[in-house]
Order: structure tokens, then C-alpha cells, then sequence
């Protein structure tokens, strides 16, 4: 006789005012967060950079996610950073896996719970089966494992932590890097003053529209109440959840390392980074809509990856741009349209833009 | 532990034996003590319903398919409860196969040719992070040229990854060396992932008769499987952490002696299961009619039967022949391989293998068998190699008479003629 698969469901933090950002000058002291869990499974001790991005977004989900965790880690920087021999920063079970294997090892993790559990050899409830994996692992190489995973419905939270290069081989390009970044692999020079010439890949919109009966969400370190919940979403929903979370790399993007949660709400203000969330139950996407949009420049001027950009460059960024907030449903501003002029634009090293206000946790 | 480590000093969590299904029961309550026919696919799937494994993980390749599809099947009919994963390539299906075996699941795995080497990368981290996997193969050739037919280069391509791997060479074979080898694996004084590889369709694929037993006498020879070192939430544990450079050396040698330290268990266990189930296996090394053998054939997988016909008919011609065939190529039998051949004057090796480029010019196993010979504390035997069954071609008795007369030729002379020969291409 099969025993019973008991799944855990977590309760959902409030979001009221605190879900999505508000201005620059609402919210600062929405950003305490006196209800979080305790609770720290990515304690501290490891060895990221400062201001690491992707470290912010591994708390977030584990604090989220609780002790009662399995986790796996691909080969990528948040492997390398964190796991050292003898001591890693882990509270929760966690594996290494290879790089193209983040989706299938995790595969393998929620099967064999489902099977143990079933057949009477582990005696607790479901535990969380969650894998983080860079955007390298993602969207590149380990793509085909984690579209399996999804695919095949297993029970689990992929999470794309997606810092849009490979940081851990020293910034080469990723399918997520953005056009006109500059990269180990895309230089700028002579030749080619733009840097990366492509423009990147759509990774969770093709997470969603080819497994649509999966949980799929983007979110960014800007938004640690909504990171969690997504999180929590992606846990109760029963089957595969996705979860692709952008958070700035300091080392790659070059960037004053206090920045990193207010780059993770300017690149979603500049219309660069679209946060949304795919029901599977209604089939429809629920987009966010800040409440402040920015020209492109006030995002890209602050990082140094953009430093060579010229004026057709930061037009083309921003015709991007306006597109995504067309996608979204969101009307173009006419300075946002204007700024798909290259006439409009300087060098980005020359250009002024808003300088940001310090309004990430601990401000 | 290689590559793991262990907070606290806590015992391990320990995960009781897996229920069957009532249908499961039933089924199996009516085999024990059947012969069947079964073919080396349909025997190995066999292995794995009584060895009740949680998570199988499939990708469809020929030959091997045919025993992820008697599985489907156990699992249709409602006789085995275990989770089918179907992956998206060999590289994720041995993925999943070592995510489900790192949670404590019992996980089998096969594949075939390419198949076997597209995973290549997994091979090395499964065995360093000592989950016991079981992967069944059966041989396909590599490509070039696209062949359905069977070639040992596949499996022995990953004779150096740090799996425990060996050959069986009819399906009954197949059914008790899976056993044999999943006990051994994850004995927990080895720790290591198994290779079961039988030749494509010479054994895979043309039935033999096969004895099954009862689920009982399985389950008391298989206990559950226990790894000390699960991914548990009940007790945390790291795996697979990054080393600094001088951790190297010690964790390396580690694996190293985890090779050796198999070899006394797998005796072990090959006694053990002649105990249960009454099929005695040599441990390593079967002997044929080596006694008095002046000149010897050293093989591996299916062709040993039609090796054995070929030396009975060269025995009555008065030929002193005889063969050594191995059971397992890892870790390989330098001891027992060394004390079967005493007293032979020249060995062929017989290689349905590929290794191009190499100190034989030929195939794989020579170089195995000439380096435990070299160590030999008697006078050695004169050693060549013989290139046949490429391709997935059949080795008739006229190809191994044939291999006996260099044999002799080297005994006459001497010397062998060469360290290599292709059978079918030279007088």
C-alpha cells in the first residue's frame, strides 16, 4: 500500500505596499521586514563579493524556503564562492551538480523523495526541492535539463539566478547578457564599438510559453518581499516551478557595490527587466507595473559593462526598452520615444542622469 | 569521505527497506523458482524489479531500450512502484539518476554506444561522490560508422571513471550479476557506482534460460539501501564542495583505494549469492580447461561461448588450450588473472574493442592483461592480442581456431609475431 506524499505549504508573506517598489521618495521603511523568518539556511561565512547580487537572492529564497530543504547548486560562481571543502555556508542538505545538470540532478532529487515517500522509506513530509542555477547553467548549457525537468512536472523550484554573464570564468557573455555589454568574450574595440552584438535570450518567457503548466515568475533583488513570495508560490505550487531572479554582479558589471538592490529596481524602472508572473491554473501573464519610468540611461550610466556605449547604442537600448513596456501594456512616455533617437543621446560616459538615492535595505 | 563532508557526529538517518506493490507481491510470489526464457534486456529489467528500485531513469538508445521498456511495462502493470523518468539525453538521465541516489533513492540507469559516452562527464563525479548507482549496458559500436551491432569501446571508454565494471556473458548471468553488483556498490566499505554490461544483441537480445528466485531470497540478500551521507533535511550534509589543490592528492587516493577495497567484497558477495541462491561465479576470473593450457584466450562478455565450443574441438585435436575469461575489468583482477594464467606459454587477448593509437596498436584489454603479467612472479607467458567481433560481427569457431594457431606459432617461435593482430585480414 503507497503512503501518502504530504506537501508542505507555505504561508505567504504581506505585500501591502511592500510587493512592488514605490518612488524614490514613498517606502524607505517598507523595506524593514520585521516578519521575515529568522531563519538563515545560506548563513554567512562564504566568500562572495561584496555586494554580491546572487548572494542576496540565495538568502531570500532559503530564508523563504526554511530548513525542511534540499538544494542543488550547479557549477557557476555561487558554487564556487560558496563551497568550500570542509566548510560550506550551507544549514540545509545541498549538492554540487554539474553545470548541465541543474535541472536533471534535481529531477532526480524530486523522484526520489516521491518514490521513498511512497514506498515507506522516508518518513517526513515533501521537503522543499529547490536548485539554483546561473544564468550560464540556464539559459546555456544546462537549458535542455531544466526544460526536461519542467517539462516532466517534477515537484520542485528551478530558480535561474541570473547576474547576465559567466562571473565565475571572469565575465564572458551568457544568452542573458545584454545587448551592447561589455563582456570577457565581447570586447569592444575599433572593429566593433559595440561590445555583444546579440540581444539576449527570452529565458523565462521560454520557460512559460513551452511548459504551461508550470509556475513561471521573474523578480529581482529589488524586491525581497515579492522574491520570497514568488518563492513560496513556486514551492506550493504542486509540480515544477520556475523562478528567474536578476541580481547584479558587482565584479562583472562594475558597479559601487552599495547598488546592487537599487540596480535591481532601476533596471525594472528603465523597462529592461519585465517582472511578472505566469498563472498556470488562468494561462495569463500578470505584469508588474512600477510606478516610475526611467530613460535607459539611469540605469545604464551607473555601470561600467555600458561604459563605451555611443548614442545609436543607448537609442537601440531604449527602442528595446519601449518595446518591453509596449509588451507589458504600458504606454511609452514621449522622453522614453524620444530617446529611440540617437540624436537625442551622447556618449554614455558624457550623459547626466539621476543620480540614485540610497534606498536599498539599510538605508 | 571523498568529496563529502559530514557536520556533527550525529548517526545517519536510516531509511527503511521499500514496500512492494500487492501486484508486486503476487507477481513475483508466482516467478520464484521459474525458469524463464528471457533475453539479457529482459533479465536485467528482472534484476531491477526484485532489487525494488526506486528511480529508473530512461533515454532510448538500441539495444539497451529494450530493458527501460520491460520496466515501463512493471510499472504499467502496477508490479513495481518506482519513478520513470524519462530524460532528455544520457547526460541528464544519469543526472537524475545521481540527484535520486544522493537523496538515499535506489536508482538504475543503462544506455548503449554513444549513448553511453554522451554522459561521459558524469561518470568521473558520480563514482568521486560514491553514490552506487546501477547502470546497465548493453554494447553498441561507437560512431563512425552509424552500427546497431555490439563493440566493448562504449563501456570500456569509462574504465577509468572509478566505476565497478564487468561483463556477463548469457542472461541468467545478467539477472545474478546485477545483484551481485548492486550489493557490492553499496556495501557501504565500497560506496560505488556499477556498470553491468552485457554485448548487444548476443546477449541482449537472443534469450537464455534464467532461474528467478523468490523476492525473499532477494531481499535478504540485497538489504535496503543505506547512504551514510544522504541528501537528508533530518541531517544536513554538503556534497561535492570545492577543494583547494593540496586536498587533492589525499581525496584522489581515496578513490583509488576505494577500487581496491571492492575487491574483497565483491569475493564476498559472489560467495554470498552462490549461498542464497545456489549459482556459484568464480570471483573474477572464470578458468576453462587452463589447467594443463600451454596456450590461452583471455575474454570478456558473450563470444566466451562461442570460445569455450572452439576450445572443446581444439582439445580433441589435441591442442592444450584454454580460457580466461573476466567477469570484471574494474577493478580488474591483476591477482586472480595472474594465478589462472601460470603456466601458460602464450595468451591472445581477444579485444571486440577499439583503442586506437595505443602501446598495442589494437584494442583496450591487452594493455590491462600485459601489465598484470609483467608483474608475474613466474616465467611469463608471451602475450598478443587479437582484433574480432568489430562492428557488432559475430566471431565464428573458425576465427578463434585461427587465433589458437598464432598462439602456437608464437610457442614454436618463441615470440609473438606481433602485439596486435587483425583476424580475418591476415593468413
Amino acid at each position: 500500500m503507497a503512503h501518502e506524499v504530504v506537501r508542505h505549504n507555505l504561508p505567504l508573506f504581506d505585500e501591502e505596499g511592500r510587493g512592488a517598489a514605490a518612488d524614490d521618495q514613498a517606502g524607505r521603511d517598507l523595506h524593514y521586514l520585521p516578519d521575515f523568518p529568522e531563519e538563515d539556511p545560506f548563513a554567512a561565512g562564504h566568500r562572495t563579493c561584496a555586494g554580491c547580487g546572487p548572494a542576496i537572492q540565495y538568502r531570500w529564497v532559503l530564508k523563504a524556503a526554511g530548513e525542511d530543504s534540499v538544494l542543488a547548486g550547479p557549477t557557476g560562481c555561487m558554487y564556487v564562492a560558496n563551497s568550500t571543502y570542509l566548510c560550506t555556508p550551507y544549514t540545509v542538505p545541498w549538492a554540487h551538480t554539474p553545470i548541465a545538470s541543474g535541472g536533471s540532478f534535481t529531477s532526480g532529487m524530486a523522484a526520489g523523495y516521491e518514490a521513498m515517500i511512497r514506498k515507506g522509506r522516508y518518513p517526513g513530509t515533501y521537503p522543499n526541492i529547490i536548485v539554483m542555477a546561473g544564468d550560464g547553467s540556464a539559459a546555456d548549457i544546462g537549458l535542455g535539463s531544466i526544460s526536461g525537468a519542467l517539462y516532466r512536472n517534477h515537484d520542485a523550484l528551478f530558480v535561474c539566478y541570473d547576474n547576465e554573464c559567466y562571473a565565475n570564468t571572469g565575465i564572458q557573455t551568457s544568452p542573458t547578457t545584454p545587448q551592447a555589454s561589455m563582456t570577457t568574450f565581447t570586447p569592444f574595440g575599433k572593429a566593433n564599438p559595440e561590445a555583444k552584438k546579440l540581444p539576449p535570450k527570452n529565458l523565462a518567457k521560454m520557460m512559460a510559453a513551452g511548459h504551461p503548466h508550470c509556475y513561471v515568475a521573474t523578480t529581482t533583488v529589488g524586491y525581497p518581499v515579492d522574491l520570497m513570495n514568488k518563492t513560496r508560490k513556486g514551492l506550493n505550487h504542486v509540480g515544477a516551478a520556475f523562478l528567474h531572479c536578476y541580481t547584479p554582479c558587482q565584479k562583472g558589471w562594475v558597479y559601487q557595490t552599495s547598488m546592487t538592490v537599487e540596480l535591481g529596481r532601476r533596471v525594472v524602472e528603465a523597462g529592461l527587466f519585465p517582472v511578472w508572473e505566469y498563472d498556470p491554473e488562468t494561462r495569463e501573464y500578470h505584469y508588474f507595473h512600477p510606478p516610475v519610468q526611467r530613460p535607459v540611461t539611469d540605469y545604464l550610466a551607473m555601470q561600467g559593462r555600458f561604459g563605451h556605449m555611443l548614442p545609436e547604442h543607448i537609442a537601440a537600448t531604449q527602442r528595446a526598452a519601449n518595446q518591453n513596456w509596449q509588451d507589458i501594456g504600458m504606454d511609452v512616455p514621449p522622453d522614453l520615444r524620444a530617446g529611440e533617437d540617437p540624436a537625442h543621446h551622447k556618449r554614455l560616459a558624457e550623459e547626466t542622469y539621476s543620480m540614485p538615492l540610497n534606498r536599498g535595505i539599510g538605508a | 569521505m571523498t568529496s563529502v563532508h559530514v557536520a556533527g557526529n550525529e548517526p545517519h538517518a536510516r531509511l527503511s527497506r521499500a514496500v512492494r506493490t500487492a501486484e508486486g507481491d503476487r507477481f513475483l510470489t508466482e516467478l520464484a523458482g521459474q525458469k524463464l526464457r528471457l533475453n539479457g534486456c529482459a533479465a536485467a529489467a528482472y534484476a531491477a524489479l526484485y532489487a525494488n528500485v526506486d528511480v529508473i531513469t530512461a533515454y532510448p538508445i538500441r539495444p539497451y531500450t529494450a530493458i527501460m521498456m520491460n520496466l515501463s511495462q512493471f510499472i504499467a502493470d502496477g508490479i513495481l512502484d518506482a519513478e520513470y523518468l524519462h530524460a532528455d539525453g544520457e547526460h541528464s538521465q544519469l543526472s537524475a539518476a545521481f540527484g535520486a541516489g544522493s537523496c538515499g533513492a535506489r536508482a538504475f540507469t543503462g544506455s548503449s554506444g554513444v549513448g553511453v559516452t554522451y554522459a561521459y562527464e558524469m561518470y568521473s563525479i558520480i563514482s568521486g561522490a560514491r553514490i552506487p548507482i546501477q547502470m546497465a549496458i548493453a554494447d553498441r559500436t561507437l560512431d563512425p560508422p552509424g552500427d546497431f551491432g555490439s563493440e566493448h569501446t562504449d563501456a570500456l571508454c569509462t574504465r577509468d571513471m572509478g566505476w565497478l565494471l564487468g561483463w556477463a556473458a548469457t542472461p541468467q548471468e545478467v539477472f545474478d550479476k546485477s545483484l551481485i553488483a548492486m550489493a557490492t556498490g553499496e556495501d557501504p566499505r565500497v560506496l560505488l557506482p556499477q556498470m553491468v554490461v552485457q554485448d548487444g544483441y548476443f546477449v541482449s537480445h537472443i534469450a537464455g534460460e534464467a532461474e528467478l528466485p523468490s523476492a525473499a531470497q532477494v531481499d535478504s540478500y540485497l538489504p535496503p539501501y543505506q547512504l551514510p551521507f544522504a541528501l537528508d533535511p533530518r541531517r544536513p550534509v554538503s556534497h561535492g564542495a570545492q577543494i583547494h589543490p593540496e586536498m587533492g592528492p589525499p581525496l584522489q587516493l581515496e578513490r583509488a583505494r576505494a577500487m581496491e577495497d571492492a575487491v574483497p567484497v565483491i569475493r564476498q558477495k559472489t560467495d554470498e549469492f552462490a549461498a542464497a541462491f545456489g549459482r556459484r561465479y568464480p570471483h573474477f576470473v572464470e578458468e576453462y580447461l587452463l589447467d594443463d593450457a600451454e596456450i590461452a584466450l583471455v575474454i570478456s562478455g558473450g563470444h566466451s561461448v562461442t570460445c569455450r565450443a572452439a576450445i572443446r574441438r581444439l582439445r580433441e585435436q589435441g591442442i592444450k588450450i584454454g580460457m580466461a575469461r573476466l567477469l570484471w575489468v574494474r577493478p580488474f583482477p591483476s591477482d586472480d588473472l595472474r594465478a589462472a594464467l601460470r603456466g601458460v606459454k602464450a595468451v591472445g587477448v581477444v579485444e571486440t574493442n577499439l583503442g586506437l593509437g595505443g602501446a598495442s596498436y589494437g584494442g583496450i584489454l591487452s594493455l590491462d592483461v600485459t601489465t598484470a603479467l609483467y608483474q608475474a612472479a613466474y616465467d611469463r607467458p608471451l602475450v598478443t592480442s587479437f582484433m574480432a567481433g568489430l562492428g557488432g560481427e559475430t566471431v565464428p569457431v573458425a576465427e578463434f581456431d585461427w587465433m589458437a594457431g598464432k598462439l602456437g606459432e608464437a610457442v614454436a617461435r618463441g615470440r609473438v609475431e606481433k602485439a596486435t593482430h587483425w583476424v580475418g585480414f591476415e593468413d
